[in-house]
C-alpha cells in the first residue's frame, strides 16, 4: 500500500484478507473480458485481411486497452471507492469493444459474407459508436485525480456533460447517418427515429458535446491552478503523458518529411504516449512514486531539447561542409558526426544546468530525501520521531520543531511528550500540518529561503504520513504514562485507606469494646461479692469481650501494621517475631516515602506468607537494602523451591503492587534451591 | 496509690479512672491529652501515671514520649502505658525504666491482674504484658539459650520478664516460693545472667538477653 494515510485508502473500503470482494470480481472480469473482446477483434480482422486495420492501429489499440484496463484493474482493486479505476476499466472495454467491431464488420460483410450472425449490429457499432470513445476520458478529466469533482458546483457541468455524450451516441446508433466505404451501400442502415431529430438535434448535442470536452479542459487547469503539493505533482503527471501526444505527432511529423512514412517512428511514439497517460493517471491516484514526476520532466526536457539541438548541429554541418566539401562526400557527413561526437558532452552538461535552473532540482532532492525517510519508516529502520531531524536536514534550519497537537488535552508537545509554551518573544514562523482536514501540529522554522516559498508546504505535505504517526506515538506515551500515574495514585490511596481501617479499628471499635468491658467490671463492682451468679456471668462476657478485642487487633494488624509508623525495620521486626519460623531481618533504618515503605512491607509479608505456606521452609531472610535510588527487597528461603508466578502464590497482586511504584520483582526458584523473590523499588 | 490518667477517649477515661477508685486508689487528675502530663505531674506529684500510647494530635506515640519525658524528670513516679497493640521495640525500650509498664489496653479488663501491675509499677516495680513477652520468646524459636530450659523455667522466665516477684510468680503457678527461687536460678544460670536481689534490675538483664538474640538477626 502506498501512502496509506491519503484521503483515497480512508474513502476505500475495509475488508478482510483472504476474502474476495465482489468489486474485485467485478474488475477481473472486465478485465479479461476487454482483452478477450480486443484479442478476438484482432484475430477477425487479421483473417478479413482488411486494409481497414492496418499494423499501426492494431499497435495503437492494443496499447491503449492493455495500459487502460491494467491500471484500471490495480485502481479498482486498492481503491474500490475510487471512479477513475473503474473508467478506467470501462475505457479499455469501449476501446476492445470498438476494435472488436471493426474486425468483427470486415470479417462478416467483406471478407465472408453471410458466415456470422449480427454483422449489421457490428457495422453500427463500428460506424456509430464513436462518441462513446471519449467518454471515459472525459470523465476521468473532471474528476481526476481524486475521484471528485473540482467542486459541488460543477455537478451541473457534469450533468450537461453527461447529457450531451448520451445524446449524441443514443441519436448516432439509433439514426446513423450513411455509411462509410466499404460498407456504404452493402448494409443498409435501418432508422429508428423519425427524420428530423437527426436533422434538427444532433447538431446542437454535437455543439454541447464540444462545449463538454472544453469544461472538461477547463475543470483540470483550474484544478491545476489552485492546486498544491501533493496534488499538483498528480496534475503534472497527468499533463506531462498528455503532452506527450503532441510530442509524437511532432515525431510523425518529422519522420514524414524525411522518410514519407509515418508509421514507424511517429506511429510507435503516439503508442507510447498513448500507453503513458494511462500509467501517469495510474501513478497519479496511486500516489507511488509521485514526486519522481520533476526528474522524468526534467530528464525529458533535457534529452529532447539536446536530440533538437543536435540535429539541428547535425544538419548544419552536413550543409556547410557539403557546401565546402561537394554535396554527397562522405567526409561532410563524418565530419557532421564528429562535430555532434565533441559537442554531445559539454552541451549536455549546459542544458542540464539551464534546465534544473528552471526546474529547482534541489527541490526534487529534498522531497526525494522525504519519501527515502517514508520508506525507511514502512520497512522498520527509522522511528516517526526522526521527521524532526529529517526535516531539519531538508530545509537546512537546524533549530526547527516540530510541535504535535493533542486534541484531547489541546496543548502542543514535543516529541518528549513535553508541553511546548507558546513564547510569544518566539519570532520564528508556524506553519500549521493537517492530514485529511484535522490538525496534525505545526512545524516552527526559520523563514524560508526566497527560493521557493511553496517548497515548505510540499515539504511538510509530504511528511504528514511520519508527522501522524509520530504524533500518535507521543499521544500514547502520553497517555501511557497518565494511566501509570493514576495507578501509582490508586495504590498509594490503598495504602492510604489502610491506614485510616487500622486507625479506625484500634481507636474506634477496639476502645470502645475496652470501655464497655470497663463498664461491665464497674457494675460487678457495684454488684459486691454477694451476688456471686451475675458475677460469674459477667466474667464470662468480659472474658468474651476480651477475644473480640484481641481477634480484632490481629485483624487491625493484618489491614496494616501500626509498626509501619515507626518506619520499615521495626515493621519487618515485628512480622519476622510473628513467624512460626526463625527470620532473619535485615532492613535499612533510614526512613523512606510512605508508600515505599508500605509496598516493601507488603512484598516482605507476601512473600514471607509463601515460604512459610507453600515452600516449607525452615528459615526465612528478609532483606531490605537501599540501592542506587532504589529499594531492594529480597525474601529468601530454604525451602522446596519450583515456586511458579501463579498457583495462588499471590505473585500477579506483587507484581501488580511493584509495577504500580515502577519498579521490577523477579522470582528465582529452583526446585529443592530455595525461593529468592526480590523487588526493585525506585525510592527517589 | 494517688493516680494521674491521660487518655484521649472519654469513656474509656472515666472508667479507668472508676476501676481505680473501685480499686481502693485515688485518681488526682485525668486528662485528654498528653501535652498537660509533664506540668501535672509536676503539681500533683502522684505515685502513678497511666498513659494510653496515641493520643492527639498526630496520633502515633505522643503517649510514649510524655512517658519518657515524665520517666527523665521524675524518677520515682510510676508510669503505665497502655497500648492498642503489640509492639516490641518500643515496649523494649520503656521497660529498661525502673518503675515502667507497658501493657494492652484490654488488660485493663482483668482487673486485679491489671490492679497488681499498676501497684508493682507505681512501686519501682516493671510490668511488660504477657503477650509481648510470648512474642519475644517464641522469637527465639528454639536455637537460642531459651532451647535450654524446660517447661516449667520458660513458664517462670516468662512471669520474670512480665514483672513479677518471686512471691508473684509462686502464686501464679501454686509453688511454693523456694521452688521458684530455685527455678529462677536455674533460669538465670542458662541465660547467662548475673543473679541479683533486686527483681526490676533481674527483669531488665533477662529482657537484654532476650532483646540481644533477637537484635543478632
Amino acid at each position: 500500500m502506498v501512502f496509506s494515510g491519503s484521503t483515497v485508502a480512508l474513502r476505500s473500503g475495509r475488508w478482510d484478507h483472504g476474502t474476495v470482494r465482489p468489486s474485485s470480481v467485478l474488475a477481473w472480469v472486465l478485465t479479461v473480458g476487454a482483452v478477450c473482446l480486443g484479442v478476438f477483434g484482432f484475430v477477425l480482422g487479421a483473417l478479413a485481411g482488411s486494409d481497414g486495420s492496418s499494423w499501426l492501429e492494431d499497435v495503437l489499440g492494443f496499447s491503449a486497452v492493455f495500459a487502460s484496463v491494467a491500471v484500471g484493474l490495480l485502481i479498482a482493486i486498492r481503491h474500490e471507492g475510487h471512479p477513475i479505476g473503474w473508467l478506467l476499466l470501462v475505457n479499455g472495454l469501449v476501446i476492445a469493444l470498438s476494435g472488436l467491431a471493426a474486425g468483427y464488420a470486415w470479417y462478416a460483410v467483406i471478407a465472408e459474407p453471410g458466415a456470422l450472425p449480427g454483422a449489421g449490429l457490428a457495422v453500427r457499432w463500428d460506424q456509430a459508436a464513436w462518441p462513446m470513445l471519449f467518454a471515459p476520458i472525459t470523465a476521468i478529466v473532471f474528476l481526476f485525480p481524486d475521484g471528485r469533482l473540482p467542486s459541488p458546483r460543477w455537478r451541473w457541468v457534469g450533468y450537461f456533460a453527461l447529457a450531451a455524450f448520451a445524446g449524441v451516441t443514443a441519436i448516432s446508433l439509433l439514426d446513423p447517418d450513411v455509411y462509410d466505404p466499404p460498407f456504404r451501400g452493402r448494409v443498409s442502415a435501418p432508422e429508428f427515429l423519425p427524420a428530423w431529430v437527426r436533422a434538427d438535434l444532433m447538431l446542437p448535442f454535437l455543439f454541447a458535446m464540444l462545449v463538454s470536452l472544453v469544461a472538461a479542459a477547463a475543470a483540470i487547469v483550474t484544478r491545476f491552478r489552485r492546486s498544491t503539493g501533493i496534488e499538483r505533482l498528480q496534475l503534472k503527471w497527468l499533463a506531462y503523458a498528455v503532452s506527450l501526444i503532441p510530442a509524437a505527432l511532432l515525431v510523425g511529423l518529422l519522420e514524414a518529411a524525411l522518410t514519407g512514412n509515418v508509421d514507424v517512428a511517429g506511429g510507435l511514439s503516439l503508442a507510447i504516449a498513448l500507453t503513458a497517460i494511462p500509467i501517469a493517471i495510474g501513478i497519479a491516484v496511486l500516489r507511488y512514486r509521485l514526486y519522481e514526476i520533476d526528474r522524468i520532466i526534467n530528464r525529458t526536457l533535457v534529452y529532447g531539447v539536446l536530440t533538437l539541438l543536435l540535429a539541428a548541429a547535425y544538419a548544419a554541418g552536413t550543409l556547410v561542409l557539403g557546401t565546402a566539401l561537394g554535396s554527397g562526400s562522405a567526409w561532410a557527413t563524418a565530419g557532421a558526426t564528429l562535430m555532434v561526437a565533441v559537442a554531445f558532452r559539454p552541451l549536455r552538461e549546459r542544458v542540464q544546468d539551464v534546465v534544473d535552473r528552471r526546474f529547482s532540482r534541489a527541490r526534487y532532492e529534498r522531497l526525494r530525501r522525504i519519501d527515502a525517510f517514508l520508506e525507511a519508516l514502512r520497512a522498520g529502520r527509522a522511528a516517526p520521531e526522526g521527521v524532526e531531524e529529517v526535516l531539519r536536514e531538508v530545509l537546512s534550519d537546524p533549530d526547527l520543531e516540530v510541535h504535535f497537537w493533542l486534541p484531547e488535552s489541546e496543548i502542543y508537545v514535543d516529541a518528549r511528550g513535553q508541553p511546548v509554551p507558546d513564547a510569544p518573544g518566539d519570532a520564528r514562523l508556524r506553519t500549521p500540518v493537517e492530514r485529511a482536514g484535522s490538525p496534525l501540529g505545526m512545524v516552527v522554522h526559520e523563514s524560508v529561503d526566497d527560493e521557493s516559498p511553496e517548497l515548505l508546504s510540499e515539504v511538510v505535505e509530504a511528511a504528514g504520513l511520519a508527522i501522524e504517526i509520530a504524533r500518535l506515538r507521543v499521544e500514547l506515551r502520553r497517555q501511557l504514562d497518565e494511566v501509570e500515574a493514576s495507578r501509582a495514585r490508586i495504590v498509594s490511596a490503598g495504602y492510604e485507606e489502610r491506614r485510616r481501617i487500622e486507625r479506625d479499628l484500634h481507636d474506634g471499635a477496639q476502645q470502645r469494646l475496652v470501655s464497655i468491658g470497663l463498664e461491665l467490671r464497674h457494675v460487678q463492682h457495684e454488684l459486691g461479692p454477694v451476688a456471686n451468679g451475675a458475677g460469674q456471668a459477667l466474667d464470662v462476657v468480659v472474658d468474651e469481650l476480651g477475644r473480640a478485642i484481641g481477634d480484632l487487633r490481629e485483624l487491625a494488624r493484618g489491614v496494616r501494621p501500626t509498626q509501619l509508623d515507626q518506619g520499615l525495620l521495626p515493621a519487618l521486626r515485628e512480622l519476622a517475631v510473628r513467624a512460626p519460623v526463625p527470620v532473619e531481618v535485615s532492613a535499612t533504618p533510614d526512613r523512606l516515602p510512605d508508600d515505599v515503605e508500605a509496598a516493601a512491607y507488603f512484598i516482605a509479608s507476601e512473600g514471607l506468607t509463601n515460604a512459610i505456606k507453600h515452600a516449607r521452609a525452615s528459615k526465612v531472610r528478609l532483606e531490605a537494602q537501599r540501592g542506587d535510588g532504589t529499594l531492594v527487597v529480597q525474601v529468601s528461603d530454604d525451602g522446596v523451591g519450583g515456586a511458579r508466578g501463579s498457583q495462588g502464590s499471590g505473585l500477579p497482586g506483587l507484581e501488580d503492587r511493584v509495577a504500580a511504584h515502577a519498579g521490577t520483582l523477579e522470582l528465582r526458584s529452583e526446585p529443592g534451591q530455595g525461593t529468592t523473590l526480590k523487588a526493585v523499588l525506585p525510592c527517589g | 496509690v494517688r493516680v494521674v490518667i491521660a487518655e484521649d477517649q472519654t469513656l474509656l477515661r472515666e472508667g479507668l479512672a472508676r476501676l481505680f477508685a473501685d480499686g481502693g486508689h485515688e485518681v488526682v487528675a485525668s486528662l485528654s491529652d498528653a501535652e498537660r502530663l509533664v506540668p501535672t505531674v509536676a503539681a500533683k506529684d502522684p505515685d502513678l501515671c497511666v498513659v494510653d500510647v496515641r493520643m492527639p494530635p498526630t496520633f502515633t506515640d505522643e503517649g510514649a514520649r510524655a512517658a519518657m519525658q515524665i520517666k527523665e524528670r521524675f524518677q520515682d513516679v510510676g508510669v503505665l502505658v497502655l497500648s492498642q497493640h503489640i509492639e516490641t521495640t518500643h515496649a523494649v525500650k520503656l521497660v529498661s525504666f525502673a518503675g515502667f509498664g507497658y501493657l494492652l489496653k484490654d488488660r485493663v479488663l482483668q482487673v486485679d491482674d491489671f490492679l497488681a501491675a499498676a501497684e508493682r509499677v507505681a512501686a519501682g516495680g516493671s510490668a511488660l504484658d504477657p503477650q509481648v513477652v510470648t512474642t519475644l520468646l517464641a522469637s527465639d524459636a528454639g536455637q537460642g539459650p531459651l532451647a535450654a530450659l524446660s517447661q516449667r523455667e520458660r513458664e517462670v522466665l516468662e512471669l520474670m520478664a512480665e514483672g513479677l516477684t518471686n512471691a508473684g510468680i509462686a502464686k501464679h503457678l501454686f509453688l511454693s516460693e523456694r521452688t521458684v527461687e530455685a527455678h529462677v536460678r536455674q533460669v538465670l544460670m542458662k541465660l547467662e545472667v548475673p543473679e541479683t536481689a533486686d527483681s526490676n534490675r533481674r527483669v531488665l538483664a533477662v529482657l537484654t538477653q532476650l532483646n540481644a538474640s533477637q537484635a543478632k538477626y
